[in-house]
């Protein structure tokens, strides 16, 4: 799968590229990789693949997790500090999830049928009828804004990490939530 | 679903302002977005089956890049050593010293040998 990633995490790194070191310096690097990666991973995967479902990645959320991670695991040695590897990987599953969510849409208006979910998160957890009302009306908006409204309520993020997640300005984050809140309020009201 | 670690979860940051209205409050969105969340479950140990999985890809990876360097270079050499074979030997494209063939005499007197 070949995709765009957000490359703002991505700089010459602070670390000595691993080809200055010599063999035996590339295998500590990788090692060093492996470790950090692997406290990442065990860290934040289920949380990384709550936002992709959130995001409307549904059954594909585990490949597209996995993806976001090899992603990482593959520009390692180019992060800008290994401390922005979690938001890089954050803007890797929102990217990928966006890019799914366009590929459906495609596929829907060329297609007669509609394409049904299969084991979403929606169709299985319990629900209330006002929030099954509220999932509806989420799974009916622009992706964009979508994403601006998990990132914001449920991740809690900051507009600047918003920003980076989705690769826009802040100000562009605030337009895109507030829509959203709009936009949600306008379907449950057409709904009433 | 109680023993399900939460992730992130909201860290109920202060809100910019309510920017829902009416209709929509922000901690409705929450709660909706934490059941929705709350019902994932990741599987336990995944790690070491994805890490064999990245090493797998990143050699093929790095195979896939060396066949192709590989590829553009003979096709390279082929074109070079096709277009050469191609070439009548009576003409230089260099160096031309076939009597009659230098236009103008040298004015400095340095030139091919007449």
């Amino acid at each position: 799968m070949t995709q765009q990633v957000s490359s703002r995490p991505l700089a010459p790194a602070a670390d000595p590229a691993p080809a200055e070191l010599g063999p035996a310096g590339e295998h500590l690097a990788g090692l060093a990789r492996e470790a950090a990666l692997a406290r990442l991973f065990d860290a934040n995967h289920t949380s990384l693949l709550r936002l992709a479902v959130l995001l409307g990645a549904e059954g594909e959320a585990e490949d597209i997790v996995s993806e976001a991670f090899y992603e990482l695991y593959r520009r390692w040695h180019r992060l800008r500090s290994h401390d922005a590897a979690l938001s890089y990987v954050r803007a890797v599953v929102c990217n990928l999830v966006r890019m799914r969510v366009r590929r459906l849409q495609v596929a829907r208006r060329h297609a007669e049928q509609v394409i049904e979910s299969v084991g979403s998160a929606e169709a299985e957890v319990l629900l209330r009828d006002d929030q099954r009302a509220l999932v509806e009306a989420i799974k009916r908006l622009p992706a964009r804004q979508r994403e601006a409204l998990v990132l914001r309520y449920w991740l809690d993020l900051r507009e600047s990490e918003i920003a980076a997640a989705m690769g826009i300005s802040a100000g562009a984050v605030k337009s895109h939530t507030s829509r959203g809140m709009a936009t949600l309020t306008r379907l449950l009201e057409e709904r009433r | 679903m109680s023993d399900v670690p939460s992730g992130p979860g909201p860290r109920q940051a202060p809100a910019t302002g309510s920017a829902a209205g009416p209709g929509v409050a922000e901690e409705q969105l929450r709660d909706v977005f934490d059941a929705l969340a709350t019902s994932i479950h990741g599987a336990s140990d995944r790690y070491p089956a994805a890490l064999a999985d990245w090493r797998r890809r990143e050699r093929r990876r790095r195979i896939v890049l060396a066949i192709l360097a590989a590829v553009i270079f003979a096709v390279a050499d082929i074109i070079g050593l096709w277009a050469l074979s191609r070439a009548d030997v009576n003409i230089h494209i260099i160096f031309d010293d076939r009597p009659g063939s230098s236009t103008d005499a040298p004015r400095g007197g340095i030139g091919p040998p007449p």
